[in-house]
């Protein structure tokens, strides 16, 4: 009986979800492209043009650098990120807004193509430039922008301290002044 | 004493007047460094009995930063000395009742606690904006250096800017723009 009961629930679960899932295509659907809408005549005609991405020319790369180090010729390459060595603070709002969408997110680290340990270190930069109301511009349609427009705790302005990432537990700011 | 000699002394003993501004800056940080000008401690004649503290004037308290999560996990205790006196408050709703209070109080703890204290806290001037008055700020003729560089907000910077900096990320073949 609880064997019926189970493929009973594991077909309703594939009827359910399996075609809310897929997609079908006639070509690949996910290019660097945008969708153009032009009306000729009677006829109306929608199509998706790649486009070359916009950061191709300004790309920097660690191996393209003059200053290139011996360490490149190892057996693990690094990623891009910890090949340039950058000491990224999250008010380097210009490198740091690279690597979200244009609602604020992060991005996933398939789209980033970075190692783990960077892609959690973004990841906590741009939690904490958004928290500090830096990137207001990147950010959902229904957050209040202006930070001074925000609740409680929330409108003063707050900086962070880079050394905390990868901190297990922050520790408190030392009290110089405690007797 | 020659001419010289005592416009010498005069120009020795003269309080300065120093102005700080408070935009992003840690009070906690930044009460250690208006500390030494209001005690004189940056001054070579310094000496606990020589009254050789400067005036300082700090304006734009009410943009100070605090560390993290420090607005809300950072309190102030005060009691009344009754029985059930106490009350703590919290530094964001401190904030909101007076913007120049967390910064005279980084200041004034910062100090050691003698009765030179309160006289040397007259010498502070703490103002929560931008405008002060004329007769103080006309005695102002040095600017303390402040400790953190105010942040720049994305959306201040120039589209042509953002656009032409160096880029680190590009995206993979397959990303759909958004």
């Amino acid at each position: 009986m609880a064997g019926l009961v189970r493929a009973g629930f594991s077909f309703a679960k594939t009827a359910i979800f399996s075609t809310s899932v897929r997609s079908i295509a006639t070509t690949n659907p996910l290019h660097l492209r945008e969708i153009h809408e032009r009306v000729e005549g009677s006829t109306k005609i929608i199509e998706a043009v790649n486009v070359p991405s916009p950061r191709t020319e300004l790309l920097i790369r660690a191996e393209n650098l003059p200053t290139q180090d011996a360490a490149a010729s190892t057996s693990e390459k690094p990623c891009y990120m910890c090949a340039l060595g950058l000491d990224v603070k999250h008010t380097d709002v210009l490198i740091v807004s690279q690597f979200v969408r244009s609602d604020g997110c992060m991005l996933p680290r398939r789209i980033t193509g970075l190692c783990r340990r960077q892609q959690k270190k973004m990841g906590k930069l741009v939690a904490m430039a958004q928290k500090a109301g830096l990137m207001i511009n990147l950010t959902p349609s229904y957050c209040k922008k202006d930070p001074k427009k925000r609740k409680d705790h929330k409108k003063f302005n707050t900086y962070f301290d880079e050394r905390t990432i990868f901190m297990k537990k922050i520790p408190k700011p030392v009290d110089k002044f405690k007797r | 004493m020659s001419a010289a000699k005592r416009v010498q002394q005069w120009a020795t003993f003269a309080r300065s007047w120093h102005i700080f501004d408070c935009k992003w800056q840690d009070p906690y940080e930044s009460a250690n460094i208006i500390k030494k000008y209001l005690m004189g401690l940056h001054k070579p004649i310094y000496h606990p009995m020589n009254d050789c503290g400067d005036v300082v004037v700090a304006i734009n308290s009410r943009d100070i930063a605090l560390r993290g999560d420090e607005w809300r996990t950072r309190a102030y205790f005060h009691h009344t000395g009754y029985p059930g006196g106490a009350s703590w408050t919290l530094a964001w709703e401190l904030h909101n009742k007076d913007p120049t209070m967390i910064i005279k109080k980084a200041v004034y703890r910062a100090m050691k606690g003698n009765l030179q204290r309160r006289h040397t806290m007259q010498r502070l001037f703490i103002y929560p904006g931008e405008n002060v008055p004329e007769d103080v700020l006309q005695n102002v003729t040095n600017q303390i250096r402040q400790i953190r560089l105010v942040p720049t907000r994305l959306d201040q910077i120039p589209e042509e800017v953002t656009k032409t900096y160096p880029k680190v990320m590009d995206y993979p073949e397959d990303y759909v723009l958004k």
